[in-house]
């Protein structure tokens, strides 16, 4: 991955360099949609429960009378089998889906970049250990391990979050090992070591703000792929439980009368789609600018 | 006799976003007879490579070119791309300067040289192996029935460039666009490669445009030499005659910054200045800047390359000053 | 090279090893009640005590361990606590069902995403590219089990073209099955003559596989994109045009050739998705394969079939990595195993 190593020299370039990233993107038509679109979930995730036309539907309060109705004036996405509105349901299912994404993300990187870093600066035994750890953790297909942990914990939206966690810190580790690796003897650091500051404070300050942009770009793809993830084991019912408006819970909800009531399985699939939809296309335009080689 | 190849007046821009962003190529006019080693000399950035994509319409999309290219008779700017394609590598070819990434890394070297064949020459498997064997022990390459089953990776760069050379007399062109053959070569690498081309070009006859920017070599290996300077030809005519008595100032100059013509102890000879991009427009000659014997007429209005006699053309008021 | 495969096969296996301790430790670790599983809904007390027993779930765990791994090697997986079967058993029966719908999602992977990557390349910035750019970033933001619910609600509600569930309709299943050979419908059906049952199998797998090819397919293209887009800028290809060779074969011979390798990776990689995708897909279609026995394992804390399943993964997991390596040497000329 000297991809990674060069998104690494680059952002240790001036201040400039991020402005001119900043640029590229505003010019990017397809950058712009795609944060447009991520900016309007985001906004809609923070006033949910005022957007909503019925909030406490949104949350769970039921409406038995007015179950499984189609979309119309009144419901714009149709109700639920227990008569919940569909559009607030998904509105406020904004919530659980970026919330969760967010910490799972922030949970790997938390875990996986010191342990890379470490491991990519001071090479040796650490390096060795964290590799055959990283190894073992990624033989295991991906979601599998997730699913097998979430289970085991007992299905929720909070057990669902650790267990993708745990899945996905591994990549954070390699990456940031790969990027220590190829500053443990820049200039710079070899300059400050000479002047005695140590190991961890180098780490700290000159290693990870190096890190910091392709862990950016990473987190970005990832967020998409995590969206998915979450969405699959609450389908499965491996992570959030009723009541609770996830979006993956409410397709499964709506899967055995699909081909009747089609609405409450498409639109909450519908936001999955869009959200992940929007975070591939902002990861792609950030590849794009940050390493041109890699196919426009 | 007509010429074997007429260039005239080939400008070629490159756009960006719509507009012409830089121009590679003012206005050249050159000629190479048959059978002719015309060599193509110049700082980096005077077009002569650009000039010589020109004539295969190998550079890219974002170029725009216009005069005229006459090869054999035939208008190749305005040739339709089939016909442009079966000009390539059978009637004109081409020697690049890097013969380690010229190769296709994972095609054996014969194979890749087959291609061609097959392509152009109506053979099949067997008769192109055939015919590369016996192409690959032209260039003097040792066990060709071995060597061309290796990968480029496998050989040398002496070898490769060898390769590179049996690849472009494949199927006997008439001329033969060599781009730096030698540069990417240490100095007896250099010379081999050069008796190779020297003495494949009198046995087989074909024309070499040689683009090079050592001006010494291209004086031992070429009949003719066109100096460029900014996209334009400033001096043109017999080698041997125009190095030993050059009379453009740049060519002057050129020469008297060869390590090999300064005399021991004296400091080496440079120009002064920088060479022009691509981007501004001078108003006059593109060398007056630099110029020791330029004037007032040299800033007002480029001069024409007019002929002077025994073959040579020159761009320049004050020739006769040299 | 044997040297290389030998020392692999080593690393993999202690892999494996790894997998299983950490499988066995979360089942345990983790509080669950297997024998209440065992006997079912109705357990009580003294019954959970007995099975608890019978089931060696009381001795320390070291010991567990041990047991089970002398058990694996015997080649005897453990005994599902739901259906009662065998796991290596279960898995085996399960498993043509859930290979029919993997290698027909890998193979429209290749056939379709290797050449619309292609075709986006040779065209770069105009229509085909476009389209293919836009399809394959859909195909991969898309949920599976959303994509599946959505072509079952179009291709079988709405128009009525395709069954919506199952592997063959009950009238096949039950009335005039196909010849059991190996196990695969479509393998089956076609090497036995049964021209009715071959297109009741057909039709039943079209969604589910294209469900489930969906993902791989948008990886694929845009890889194949990707690594043409690089390839047909390097100098060789230059060379290529230089001396007159056709658009078509710099583009699909010789090119493809050279970019092929990135895809292939991505294609090793698919595969590990769609071993957990199946599970979403064969839920939705209510497809018999390990996908549903998976799913019901991980729902019931059915920790036998679980560790089964997940060894069974990693194995999986592991041999194609193993085999896109050994490939990946194969092709390029320059790579030696040493």
């Amino acid at each position: 991955m000297s991809a990674a190593a060069d998104w690494a020299s680059a952002a240790a370039a001036a201040p400039e360099a991020r402005a001119g990233v900043l640029r590229a993107l505003r010019r990017d038509p397809v950058a712009l949609a795609a944060s447009t679109l991520l900016a309007l979930v985001v906004l809609t995730t923070l006033l949910a429960p005022v957007i909503a036309p019925y909030p406490g539907q949104g949350r769970g309060t039921a409406d038995v009378a007015a179950r499984d109705l189609a979309p119309g004036a009144a419901h714009l996405f149709g109700t639920d089998h227990l008569g919940r509105d569909m559009l607030s349901r998904v509105i406020m299912g904004s919530r659980p889906a970026l919330g969760s994404a967010a910490a799972v993300v922030v949970l790997a990187v938390l875990i996986g970049v010191p342990l890379g870093l470490a491991a990519g600066y001071f090479g040796g035994k650490v390096d060795e250990g964290l590799m055959r750890l990283t190894d073992l953790f990624l033989s295991f297909p991906p979601l599998l391990l997730a699913m097998v942990i979430a289970a085991l914990l007992g299905p929720s939206l909070v057990h669902a979050v650790v267990a993708l966690a745990i899945s996905w810190w591994p990549w954070y580790a390699r990456l940031a090992r790969t990027v220590a690796q190829s500053l443990r003897h820049a200039p710079f650091v070899d300059a400050a070591r000479v002047f005695g500051v140590r190991a961890p404070a180098i780490l700290a300050r000159h290693v990870l703000r190096n890190a910091l942009t392709p862990i950016l770009v990473q987190a970005t793809v990832d967020a998409g792929t995590v969206i998915l993830a979450i969405g699959s084991l609450s389908f499965l019912g491996l992570g959030s439980q009723p009541p609770l408006p996830d979006w993956g819970l409410m397709v499964s909800d709506g899967r055995t009368t699909v081909l009747t009531e089609w609405w409450i399985a498409t639109f909450p699939g519908l936001a999955i789609f869009v959200v992940a939809l929007g975070f591939n296309l902002l990861g792609d335009a950030l590849r794009d600018v940050l390493d041109p080689r890699s196919g426009r | 006799m007509s010429a074997l190849l007429e260039i005239d007046d080939l400008a070629v821009d490159f756009v960006r976003e719509g507009r012409v962003a830089a121009r590679a190529v003012r206005g050249i006019n050159l000629e190479l007879a048959t059978g002719e080693a015309l060599g193509v000399v110049g700082e980096t950035g005077c077009g002569k490579t650009v000039t010589g994509l020109s004539i295969l319409r190998m550079l890219p999309a974002t170029a725009r070119t216009s005069g005229r290219i006459v090869f054999d008779g035939r208008e190749v700017l305005a040739l339709p791309e089939d016909e442009l394609r079966d000009l390539r590598g059978r009637r004109i070819s081409m020697v690049f300067q890097s013969p380690a990434t010229s190769f296709n890394p994972v095609f054996p070297l014969g194979r890749q040289l087959q291609h061609v064949a097959e392509r152009h020459l109506g053979i099949g498997r067997r008769a192109s192996e055939r015919l590369v064997v016996e192409r690959l022990r032209e260039v003097e390459l040792p066990d060709p029935e071995r060597t061309m089953r290796l990968y480029p990776h496998e050989l040398s760069g002496g070898m490769l460039q060898r390769a590179m050379i049996a690849m472009a007399i494949l199927c006997r062109p008439s001329l033969l666009i060599a781009d730096e053959p030698t540069t990417a070569l240490d100095v007896t690498l250099a010379e081999q490669i050069l008796r190779l081309l020297r003495s494949l070009q009198r046995e087989h006859g074909f024309a070499v445009f040689f683009i090079s920017h050592d001006l010494d070599l291209v004086g031992d290996f070429c009949d003719r030499v066109a100096v460029l300077y900014a996209g334009r030809v400033v001096e043109s005519g017999p080698a041997a005659v125009m190095l030993a008595e050059p009379r453009h100032p740049y060519t002057r100059a050129l020469l008297s910054a060869l390590p090999r013509r300064g005399r021991p102890g004296t400091p080496l000879e440079a120009v002064p200045g920088n060479v022009p991009t691509g981007l501004e427009e001078p108003t006059g000659c593109a060398f007056a800047p630099r110029c020791p014997l330029a004037e007032d007429r040299c800033t007002s209005a480029p001069p024409h390359l007019a002929p002077i006699g025994a073959g040579r053309s020159v761009a320049c008021y004050r020739w006769e000053d040299a | 090279m044997l040297y290389w495969l030998g020392r692999r096969l080593l690393t993999s296996a202690v892999t494996l090893f790894g997998v299983v301790t950490v499988t066995f430790v979360l089942a345990r670790v983790v509080p669950s009640n297997p024998a209440a599983v065992y006997i079912g809904p109705l357990a009580r007390p003294a019954e959970i005590a007995r099975v608890t027993k019978q089931l060696g779930l009381d001795r320390p765990l070291p010991v567990q361990y041990a047991r089970y791994l002398r058990n694996l090697a015997e080649g005897d997986w453990g005994t599902s606590l739901a259906t009662k079967e065998p796991v290596l058993g279960g898995i085996a029966t399960r498993l043509p069902a859930t290979l029919e719908l993997i290698v027909s999602a890998m193979a429209l992977a290749i056939l379709l995403g290797i050449p619309l990557g292609v075709i986006a390349a040779r065209f770069p910035a105009r229509a085909p590219d476009v389209l293919v750019r836009v399809g394959s970033v859909f195909g991969i933001s898309m949920p599976v089990f959303w994509l599946g619910l959505l072509l079952q609600a179009l291709f079988s509600g709405k128009l009525g073209l395709l069954p919506a569930t199952s592997r063959l309709s009950l009238e096949t299943s039950v009335l005039h099955p196909i010849p059991h050979l190996t196990g695969f419908a479509i393998f089956d059906a076609l090497v036995g003559g049964d021209w009715s049952g071959l297109r009741d199998a057909a039709t039943h797998l079209i969604l589910p596989a294209l469900t489930l090819a969906a993902y791989p397919i948008g990886l694929v293209a845009r890889m194949t994109r990707a690594s043409m887009l690089e390839v047909l800028g390097q100098d060789y290809i230059r060379t290529a045009r230089t001396f007159g060779l056709g658009e078509r074969k710099i583009v699909w011979h010789l090119a493809l050739r050279n970019a092929f390798p990135p895809t292939l990776t991505i294609i090793g990689l698919s595969f590990a998705y769609l071993l957990t995708g199946t599970f979403f897909v064969e839920l939705v279609y209510d497809w018999p394969g390990i996908g549903q026995f998976a799913t019901n394992a991980l729902l019931n804390l059915d920790y036998p079939v679980i560790m089964g399943i997940t060894l069974f993964g990693a194995i999986g997991f592991l041999s194609t990595n193993l085999l896109v390596d050994v490939l990946q040497a194969r092709l390029d000329p320059r790579v030696r195993l040493t």
